[in-house]
């Protein structure tokens, strides 16, 4: 385990983009997020088993992506040692969709559980931040659930969109020992911490969507800021203000291309500068928002050295 | 914003200087004008006593089906409603109008929401008390409880999901479990707001004077509302008193932690007594879920054009007494929000809903409402300007 670590933060020290010595796969597994079954995918370090007491990682997609585009990265945190889970959040990729019962039903609360065949609308491709660290914590809880992963050493990984799910997992949830933002889009910072105020377009939106339920979503339109519930959800959506709420022993790492927005860059220094805890900005040379495969490698190990540092064993 | 080599966090800071300025003045900073009068208390003095000494009127454990019933004030008219949260879950309300409504008006309006496993049956009184005093008030049942449906965890498919992201939106008949009375404070924060927004599409409802109550959690629930949704101009907490706190990270108790693994490997967890008034299991997992909404911790995201009463009880079993509440007030005073306590005297928690605790409660809520929201169908009166 140390001379793995030690390696891991040559590598990292290095920049050096070697792949693990053997290629990890990745076990598909499901967790329930609120009643819908949510796709993942494990990959674990060599010689892992049940009597393990390894730290463990979930990886959160960007915003509009699936799991399956960052098991690269999940691939590499296993090879330095560490759990790592993918998932799809529910709407999205492999994971199941939203429910919402479409014809009327009768019930009695005092059935608490009844079983019916009925019609259902299912939806899929919300963007909504709030849903998605829900499912972020419920992937937290099957890692804890285990065997072989010690339940105290937990870290949550995002990217793009998620570099904000990452903080505010953090911030929300006191499991979460590190966090890596990875090209993070974390909006807030020029905006008052005040309860939010909507443009007269927004409020017309939540009346419409209050009285009418779902917005007429296309397949274009669905998962875009073109969605009004979407565009809603993400208009609301401050990670930037739970920043502070971050206990000081978790520890949040910034990863962000050289060549990213200014906007991104800045809110990320900006960010790191409000942890109370350890905290640093790790910058990939040249690297745009969307890294190429040489950057995510870069980008990966400075992940993996971040939590191996920082979920250190008892 | 935030001093690195501070020794307090900003929100405790400014706490501390709230209630530092608030022990030294000793009264709110809001003026005097944006009060209500507490006089009703001398008037109903007698009938508060005797609330606090009559067994009949003794109230232990939760409300009894008695204290529910009401009649309709002459002239109010009520319309029995469907609403939409979180993406088209249906949600129940129950509207009440004042005498004279008219859809050409523009008038105050109020959401009315119940306590922990409750139902708005239990408080549907106010709402009609509310509309008697000239407010159009909407009572509502959260998510998974009474009239209103089931929705995000609360509906699990029995079969395969086989929907892909190709297609946004399936409807088919499938084999569906149905859960009911799962208390989770984060979605009752939503219904509230679509509540809101439903209101303000209503015809001859003003849009921008829309008011809140809430009661026991719901006062928690509506204290939450207002530190994220500016759109509400007057709160009205009734026995719930979410002291002041930092913003802080959710520890999961290790009993709670060991059922929340079963939940997400199985889909369901355990179940435990939830009370009060209306009794029914809740899942296990609420105890924690619920810890996401920081009534107390939010307050210093209230704007200053929303104005916060707390009508806590003296004798509060749940709420270890009402200086939470007191606390709240002062720190959202020392902030310049409109802001003010009234303890009812001697009562205890769920005799806030009967008697003279009702008749004095749902009075100052009114009066509450009426003062911050202003009256009738014109737009605000004069008074009520800035």
């Amino acid at each position: 385990m140390l001379t793995r670590r030690v390696v891991g933060l040559l590598l990292a020290a290095l920049g050096l983009t070697v792949l693990p010595a053997r290629a990890q796969s990745g076990r598909d597994i499901q967790f329930f997020s609120e009643g819908v079954v949510c796709h993942g995918r494990m990959f674990v370090p060599s010689g892992f088993s049940a009597t393990s007491k390894a730290a463990a990682v979930v990886l959160a997609p960007g915003a509009g992506d699936t799991a399956s585009t960052i098991e690269s990265y999940a691939a590499r945190l296993a090879s330095q040692g560490l759990v790592a889970l993918v998932i799809d959040y529910r709407g999205w990729g492999r994971s199941g969709a939203f429910i919402y019962m479409a014809e009327p039903i009768r019930w009695d609360d005092r059935l608490r559980f009844s079983q019916h065949t009925a019609k259902v609308r299912l939806r899929r491709k919300r963007l909504i931040p709030e849903a998605q660290i829900t499912d972020i914590r419920n992937a937290i809880t099957y890692l804890q659930g285990e065997p072989g992963v010690d339940r105290t050493r937990l870290g949550v990984w995002g990217a793009d969109l998620a570099g904000g799910h990452a903080v505010s997992v953090a911030a929300m949830d006191a499991r979460v020992k590190a966090a890596v933002a990875h090209a993070p889009v974390i909006a807030g910072k020029d905006q008052p911490r005040a309860a939010w105020k909507p443009m007269a377009a927004e409020q017309a939106d939540m009346v419409r969507l209050a009285r009418l339920g779902a917005s007429t979503v296309t397949a274009a339109t669905a998962g875009t800021a073109n969605d009004p519930e979407s565009r809603l959800a993400l208009a609301q959506y401050r990670p930037f203000h739970a920043l502070d709420a971050i206990p000081q022993t978790t520890a949040v790492l910034f990863v962000v291309g050289g060549n990213e927005t200014a906007l991104n860059a800045e809110t990320a220094v900006a960010a790191s500068k409000t942890v109370k805890g350890p905290t640093a900005v790790t910058t990939i040379p040249g690297a745009p928002h969307v890294m190429s495969a040489a950057a995510s490698d870069a980008a990966a190990t400075a992940a993996a050295a971040w939590f191996a540092k920082h979920l250190v064993g008892p | 914003m935030l001093s690195r080599t501070s020794s307090l966090p900003p929100c405790r800071a400014i706490r501390a200087a709230a209630l530092a300025w608030a022990v030294v003045l000793g009264t709110p900073a809001a003026p005097a004008s944006a009060q209500i009068s507490a006089d009703i208390l001398q008037k109903y003095k007698a009938d508060l006593d005797r609330q606090t000494t009559d067994p009949d009127q003794k109230r232990e454990g939760g409300t009894q089906p008695r204290d529910w019933n009401y009649d309709l004030p002459a002239g109010v008219t009520t319309r029995q409603v469907t609403f939409y949260v979180d993406g088209g879950t249906a949600l129940y309300g129950k509207m009440f109008f004042p005498r004279g409504f008219s859809a050409r008006g523009r008038y105050p309006a109020v959401v009315v929401g119940h306590g922990i496993n409750a139902l708005s049956i239990g408080i549907e009184k106010y709402a009609a008390r509310f509309a008697d005093r000239g407010l159009v008030a909407m009572a509502i049942d959260y998510q998974s409880y009474g009239f209103s449906s089931s929705g995000s965890d609360d509906l699990r498919l029995l079969e395969a999901d086989a929907t892909t992201d190709d297609r946004p939106a399936t409807e088919k008949t499938v084999r569906l479990l149905l859960k009911r009375t799962n208390l989770n404070n984060v979605h009752e924060v939503s219904d509230f707001r679509a509540a809101i927004s439903f209101l303000q599409g209503e015809p001859g409802i003003d849009p921008d004077r829309i008011g809140i109550w809430g009661s026991s959690n719901g006062g928690g629930v509506v204290t939450a509302v207002a530190g994220v949704d500016a759109r509400v101009k007057a709160v009205v907490a009734q026995v719930a008193t979410p002291r002041p706190g930092p913003r802080r990270a959710v520890n999961i108790a290790p009993a709670n932690l060991e059922d929340a693994i079963v939940r997400v490997r199985q889909g369901q967890g355990a179940e435990v007594d939830g009370g009060f008034s209306f009794r029914s299991k809740i899942d296990q997992w609420s105890n924690t879920r619920n810890q996401d909404v920081q009534g107390g911790a939010w307050l210093d995201q209230v704007t200053t054009t929303t104005a916060v009463l707390f009508l806590p009880a003296e004798k509060d079993e749940l709420t270890r007494g009402a200086e939470g509440a007191i606390e709240a007030a002062k720190f959202l005073a020392g902030r310049g929000v409109t802001s003010q306590t009234i303890v009812l005297p001697g009562l205890t928690h769920f005799q806030a809903y009967s008697y003279a605790g009702f008749e004095v409660g749902s009075t100052l809520a009114a009066d509450w409402f009426l003062k911050h929201l202003g009256g009738g169908p014109a737009p605000r009166s004069s008074a009520q300007q800035e």
